[in-house]
């Protein structure tokens, strides 16, 4: 009997050809995406290449030349620019972070005193900057190492020494011991600062990470229950009469995405207001920034359920499909995993998902402090994306309106 | 009131609504009357806009369905087969609510609602929520629902579906108000004593098509049915049987002392009473079997109405 009901439970469950699909293949996706998002895939054709915007303002000889050693490093990629124009492209999270040769640099180096060189960078993404720095540190002591090197043996003979004859000073200068030199002083004044308009505000990016990316994926898996919601009312027969109404199926399909804005625009006020009074997140420094963002999020997310929706044709079809839709635009967008450890091929496909629009803009307001007009640009995309959305959805319910009753 | 002319609809290779022509009056009850699958329900999502027609035409009240569907839509209320209410609202939040949809004002529909709720007898349990409610109790909020922008026109898709004998009866007093009314109702079930009930005019569809319409009256001279009378002898001998039947020209059925005899009642009676007196026949018991609905249709689509 046992096998009789095991035997027909699995016919059914295959008899059900995308339930079948869903099973075998979501997990077969999250794995390949997953294994993409760490690098293990691909990981060892393909080097991670970081940019680093450089800002040359000594403009010597001695900087050239630093510049072109610094082009030698594998997977390190040197864009020149003005000192404006890379501050706003790495507050605006483009690029990683920018160093500046400032001036007297030359001056330094053949004088053997500290050259005077800064890192400035994205302040949430540290721990790609260990990385860099690492990198970077090993190259400038070697390139400016051996002209500083020499000056400071000079230096160290000719304020330890000053009464020896040029040959004895000269052979001093060769057994020297390089290391002892090395000990007189550093050959590099290297400074890093984060470009955040004001250190003390500095916050906690593993709480930003946490706050947008969960929020996001929740909201995503919410709004798309409530819009399954449509398909309860045209499995109780209400669709039925509301059609029956003089009102407009664009109503009908707008209404309920009114109410997902409603309902997403609390859930994420909730979430943040949460993450304020627990964690310290400051959410009142930025308000409209915030709030706007905030706007934009939920209604991309809300245009997303609908569209969900309209395609769905029954609730186990919705839900197949949510959780399908929704884990990958998580994964891929930065929700599960920090878009900075993603291979450079991962970062390029998350600008496909709402989730990296949302988290993006929240790390906007929270870690690089962009002003309001700058964080427009993210506003922008994701009302797009709504709008999108939206049209789709509408052609969809339309052309599937009659089937659905 | 209500005129649709040569409405086809199909799904697929199915014909669902096939060259149907309907002229239904100002304040008829008109029955729709067919088995499952028999296109009235298609039918009736035409009337009401929800579906297209492939062809043909449907004027509401004067208004064309197609060039202005939202007018039209406002003449018309409509009673769905499946229970179309929130569960979770009560009975006067979802007449509110379905009011709205028809721009009601909010004190017209107030009152509205209340006088809506006494005429189908919930006006007690009017803040109860609908999933504490009886089916019965649903199907008249459900037609309750349909009322509410006092429509002129009233399609009733099957509307005693499993309901207890008691709703029934006290949706046929609705229906019978709202006809006095004023409203043109047309009327779609399964239910042949409904019908004969409730109907001024009854169309019997089958398979989309509609194979008769008229008044009961007319229907029963359009079928070869007719009507018959059943007599109960006291005891009636073979002889006397075989005699009967050559005296007259009908066709007779016998089991035990009783003759079923196919005939005009209102002619043909008084002869064979009179047959029987003069053959020393004793008669204890006549039953006259009218031609009704039920025989009727089987008449006329081969089919019995719950096939």
């Amino acid at each position: 009997m046992i096998l009789t009901i095991l035997l027909k439970d699995l016919k059914l469950f295959f008899s059900d050809k995308k339930s079948v699909l869903l099973t075998f293949l979501l997990p077969i996706l999250l794995i390949s995406l997953f294994a993409f998002a760490f690098g293990g895939i691909g990981g060892n054709s393909e080097p991670r290449i970081i940019n680093l915007l450089l800002t040359d303002i000594d403009n010597t000889t001695e900087t050239k030349a630093l510049i072109s050693s610094l082009e030698e490093i594998k997977g390190l990629k040197i864009i020149t620019t003005t000192l404006e124009k890379a501050t706003n492209a790495v507050r605006k999270g483009d690029y990683l972070a920018v160093l500046l040769l400032k001036e007297g640099y030359e001056k330094a180096v053949l004088n053997g005193e500290p050259a005077p060189i800064e890192l400035k960078y994205d302040s949430s993404r540290e721990t790609e900057i260990g990385m860099l720095q690492a990198v970077l540190m090993e190259k400038l002591m070697q390139s400016i190492g051996e002209k500083s090197i020499s000056k400071n043996i000079e230096n160290m003979i000719d304020t330890k020494f000053a009464n020896l004859t040029p040959s004895m000073r000269k052979k001093i200068k060769e057994t020297v011991n390089e290391d002892d030199a090395l000990q007189t002083g550093s050959m590099v004044d290297f400074q890093m600062t984060t470009i955040v308009k004001d250190n003390s505000k500095r916050t906690n990016f593993a709480l930003i990470q946490a706050v947008a990316g969960v929020a996001i994926m929740m909201l995503l898996f919410s709004i798309a229950e409530l819009g399954a919601g449509l398909l309860e009312e045209k499995e109780a027969g209400t669709l039925k009469r509301l059609l029956y109404s003089p009102i407009r199926p664009s109503a009908i399909l707008f209404g309920k995405m009114g109410a997902a804005l409603v309902l997403a625009i609390l859930q994420l006020l909730i979430m943040f207001v949460f993450a304020w009074l627990a964690f310290g997140l400051p959410i009142l420094e930025d308000l409209p920034s915030l709030l706007v963002l905030i706007f934009a999020v939920a209604f991309a997310v809300a245009s997303f359920g609908i569209f969900l929706v309209s395609i769905a044709k029954s609730r186990k079809q919705l839900s197949g499909l949510s959780s399908l839709i929704i884990l990958t635009m998580s994964a891929i967008g930065g929700s599960m995993i920090p878009l900075f450890i993603m291979p450079p091929i991962m970062k390029k496909i998350a600008v496909v998902s709402v989730n990296y629009w949302g988290i993006q803009g929240f790390y906007d307001i929270f870690a690089r402090d962009l002003s309001f007009t700058e964080v427009l640009p993210r506003v922008f995309v994701l009302l797009g994306i709504g709008i999108v959305m939206s049209l789709i959805s509408l052609r969809l319910f339309k052309k599937n309106l009659f089937k659905m009753v | 009131m209500i005129q649709a002319t040569n409405l086809n609809k199909s799904f697929g290779t199915l014909k669902a609504v096939n060259q149907v022509n309907l002229n239904i009056k100002e304040g008829e009850i008109f029955g729709l009357l067919g088995p499952n699958g028999a296109g009235k329900s298609t039918t009736i999502n035409l009337i009401s806009s929800l579906l297209k027609a492939d062809s043909g035409s449907i004027s509401l009240n004067g208004i064309d369905l197609n060039t202005h569907p939202i007018l039209a839509k406002n003449s018309i209320g409509i009673v769905p087969q499946e229970i179309s209410l929130y569960d979770n609202f009560s009975a006067y939040d979802n007449l509110l609510f379905f009011g709205k949809l028809y721009k009601v004002d909010k004190t017209t529909l107030k009152q509205r609602i209340d006088e809506i709720l006494i005429l189908i007898g919930l006006e007690n349990r009017k803040n109860d929520l609908i999933k504490t409610y009886s089916g019965g109790m649903k199907r008249r909020i459900n037609i309750a629902a349909a009322l509410l922008h006092k429509p002129k026109i009233l399609l009733m898709d099957e509307p005693t579906v499993g309901v207890d004998p008691q709703s029934r009866n006290r949706i046929f007093e609705v229906v019978e108000t709202l006809n006095k009314q004023g409203l043109t109702i047309i009327y779609t079930t399964h239910y042949m004593e409904e019908v004969e009930r409730l109907c001024n005019r009854i169309a019997i569809m089958d398979t989309g098509k509609i194979i008769a319409q008229g008044t009961l009256k007319e229907l029963q001279e359009q079928s070869k049915t007719t009507e018959k009378v059943a007599l109960t002898f006291s005891a009636i001998s073979k002889e006397q049987f075989v005699a009967f039947k050559k005296a007259f020209a009908f066709e007779i059925q016998q089991i035990e002392n009783t003759l079923s005899i196919n005939c005009n009642i209102n002619k043909d009676l008084s002869t064979i009473l009179a047959y029987c007196t003069t053959n020393n026949i004793e008669v204890n018991d006549i039953k006259v079997l009218k031609a009704n609905l039920e025989a009727i249709f089987l008449d006329l689509t081969n089919k019995q109405l719950r096939d």
